[in-house]
């Protein structure tokens, strides 16, 4: 009874036990959402100091469509490296936002929250038709089918209407200036990531994991690969489809025949290429690897007179930063931050066991 | 008759572009086990080299496409020696971010090497055939009908070397498994560097026809939707056999005309717009049905 007393009401509280306040904030620190909370709001006031002309302007668009681009960099990060599952339809499935978008909001001047029901509406069926045929055909041969059924989209969209403006965006009756769009996306991009990462950690997520592996042996322990496969395929559509609507709420025009737009298959590589650079496994690896493929030339090279004369160079080089992650560093940089961050506990250890002596 | 002719004649250059392609990276899937998304780049920038001669140095475009296909020829092979043969156990997905990477480089170094205009780019032979049919005229560009002879030349060359030559066996061995390959002493490094050279020479002729066709290259994605087609045709015929893709990318683009032609004559003009939609549906309904393709064989996998 002493002891539990002691234990629970802090009797024995002696001055180097935790109080109670820390403990919770530990809980708080530990816990991988605060993260991405803390992300968000720093993006926020950047966004709003760069609106606003105190940071340059240009920061804010470059990180707009970064963060866009992100959302389908994290659900194709979900299908990739823990459904192990590939896919080059990225470009098309970013079409159905954009056009539904335009058509629901544009066209038929219906509020937002339709644009983003059709959207998801859309994208369901189209990830569950991928993913039925995932269950037939794999490997390469599901990207370059993923590739054709992007393709049949992409035309759909020449036929439907090849450049579509939509140059008002409403939310809640409220008119949203363009320059406006960063908080939208970042708001979206942190529920997307939070949610992302709430499917990694559930059962969910070690279903995909262990169907990644080995798709005999998750049979095997009752993981239904049809439900999962579908699962992942509808989330990375969904996802993609997102990203069609912000890059409508942050950029406002497309067009669809462009052989380096949205749609292309250029926007597929570019997806697939953020997500090797940033670590497959990781959603911080995802936004890091799309930073790389889509901010880096706008927040960064902009303001170096070279690459200004020169924007090919980036290209150039993002080709090279490419190649050389996937032959010599295929864990990207999410591994890079997890082996320096055991690196500097190493170090840590050396200089206390320098300073106190080896414990025994 | 006439309509349905002229509908055909306009649909051979697309077909040998077509071809050719499929034909190049089929024999570097078969070899690397991969699909090299670098190959419109690559293509293209032969291309290029081929406008630069022909612009600036001003040699006949009989010289000037075979130094292009040359240029790409050599990068072809120094992108397997250099990147593939060091990353030789990355694993496919591996070598498809690869190829994407070199995308990346080979569009950012064009406009460094050429500048950033648009090259012209000349017809192979100049002029038209024409001839009545039921009283209607019927035309077919002589330009069509070098690319189609030079087209045949190239597959028939092609099919005969890797049945009967000692090359085209070592392809086949390679193909069918490397490592037993290297077992029973064939130099798969070789083999994988000469099918490289092959599609990227190859690719360049076919990317000299598609800018044969319009005067002028346009930009540097100029071959991106015959390389999708020709994905799409691999997966069509079946990577298992060699003619397997060659076939369907026949029938691709001969499907889409056909499609308008029918548009047309029913009297759904509109339908023409929608012809490379219907094909793709229809092709990947095909892919669902026989996985392994048209023409592939059914493979049996050890759990």
């Amino acid at each position: 009874m002493k002891g539990y007393l002691l234990k629970n009401y802090g009797l024995n509280k002696s001055p180097l036990a935790p109080s109670r306040l820390t403990l919770g904030l530990k809980r708080v620190i530990k816990n991988p959402m605060y993260y991405f909370i803390i992300f968000g709001i720093i993006m926020l006031i950047i966004g709003n100091l760069s609106v606003k002309k105190v940071l340059p302007y240009s920061l804010s668009t470059g990180l707009a469509t970064t963060f866009a681009y992100s959302i389908a960099s994290v659900g194709f990060c979900l299908l990739m490296g823990y459904s192990g599952l590939a896919s080059l339809g990225t470009g098309g499935f970013i079409g159905i936002g954009t056009y539904s978008i335009y058509y629901v909001m544009t066209v038929a001047n219906l509020p937002f929250i339709f644009a983003l029901v059709a959207a998801v509406g859309i994208a369901v069926v189209i990830g569950a038709i991928v993913g039925f045929i995932s269950l037939r055909i794999e490997g390469i041969y599901l990207c370059i089918l993923t590739l054709g059924l992007s393709e049949i989209l992409r035309n759909l969209f020449v036929v439907l209407q090849d450049t579509i403006i939509s140059s008002k965006f409403y939310l809640f009756g409220n008119s949203v200036q363009r320059s406006s769009g960063i908080f939208i996306v970042t708001v979206a991009l942190v529920i997307v990531m939070i949610i992302t990462q709430n499917i990694i950690n559930s059962p969910t997520g070690r279903a995909m994991l262990a169907m990644k592996n080995s798709t005999s042996a998750a049979q095997a322990m009752g993981v239904s690969l049809m439900k999962y496969r579908l699962t992942a395929f509808i989330i990375c559509t969904v996802y993609a489809s997102l990203t069609g609507i912000m890059l409508m709420i942050v950029i406002r025009a497309a067009q669809a025949s462009n052989s380096a737009g949205f749609y292309a298959l250029i926007t597929s590589l570019n997806i697939l290429a953020a997500v090797i650079i940033g670590g497959y496994r990781s959603v911080w690896g995802a936004v890091f690897g799309t930073f790389i493929m889509y901010g880096l030339q706008t927040v960064l090279l902009s303001r170096v007179q070279f690459f200004v004369d020169n924007p090919v160079v980036i290209t150039f080089i993002s080709g090279i930063l490419v190649i050389l992650v996937v032959m010599f560093y295929p864990g990207g940089a999410a591994q890079l931050v997890r082996e320096a961050k055991n690196g500097i506990k190493k170090l840590i250890r050396k200089i206390k066991e320098c300073r106190y002596g080896k414990d025994i | 008759m006439a309509y349905f002719l002229n509908n055909l004649f306009i649909v051979i250059l697309p077909i040998c572009i077509t071809v050719i392609v499929t034909l190049a990276i089929t024999v570097i899937f078969k070899t690397s086990y991969t699909t090299n998304f670098a190959q419109g780049v690559i293509s293209a920038f032969g291309a290029y080299v081929a406008a630069k001669c022909l612009n600036s140095a001003g040699l006949s475009i009989w010289l000037a496409v075979p130094i292009g296909a040359v240029a790409a020829m050599a990068i072809a092979i120094f992108v397997d020696v250099v990147i593939f043969r060091r990353g030789r156990y990355v694993n496919g997905l591996g070598k498809q971010i690869i190829t994407m990477g070199l995308i990346s480089i080979i569009v950012g170094a064009t406009p460094l090497i050429f500048g950033a205009q648009t090259p012209k780019f000349g017809k192979f032979v100049e002029g038209n055939q024409s001839f009545t049919v039921g009283g209607e005229q019927v035309t077919v560009t002589n330009n069509a009908l070098v690319c189609l002879g030079i087209t045949i030349a190239i597959v028939v060359l092609i099919f005969v070397l890797l049945r009967y030559s000692k090359w085209g066996l070592s392809v086949r061995a390679t193909a069918s498994n490397e490592y037993v390959a290297e077992m029973v002493g064939i130099n798969t490094h070789i083999v994988t560097a000469i099918s490289w050279g092959l599609a990227g020479a190859l690719g360049a002729f076919a990317a000299a026809m598609a800018a044969s066709n319009s005067t002028e290259i346009s930009h540097v994605y100029i071959m991106t939707n015959y390389q999708v087609n020709a994905f799409l045709a691999g997966i069509l015929g079946g990577f298992a056999t060699f003619y397997g893709p060659v076939v369907a990318a026949i029938l691709i683009p001969l499907a889409s005309s056909l499609i308008t032609w029918f548009g047309n004559t029913v009297g759904i003009p509109s339908l023409s717009g929608w012809a490379m939609v219907i094909v793709y549906a229809l092709s990947l309904i095909a892919i669902f049905f026989k996985p392994q393709g048209l023409f592939g064989k059914r493979t049996v996998k050890k759990v």
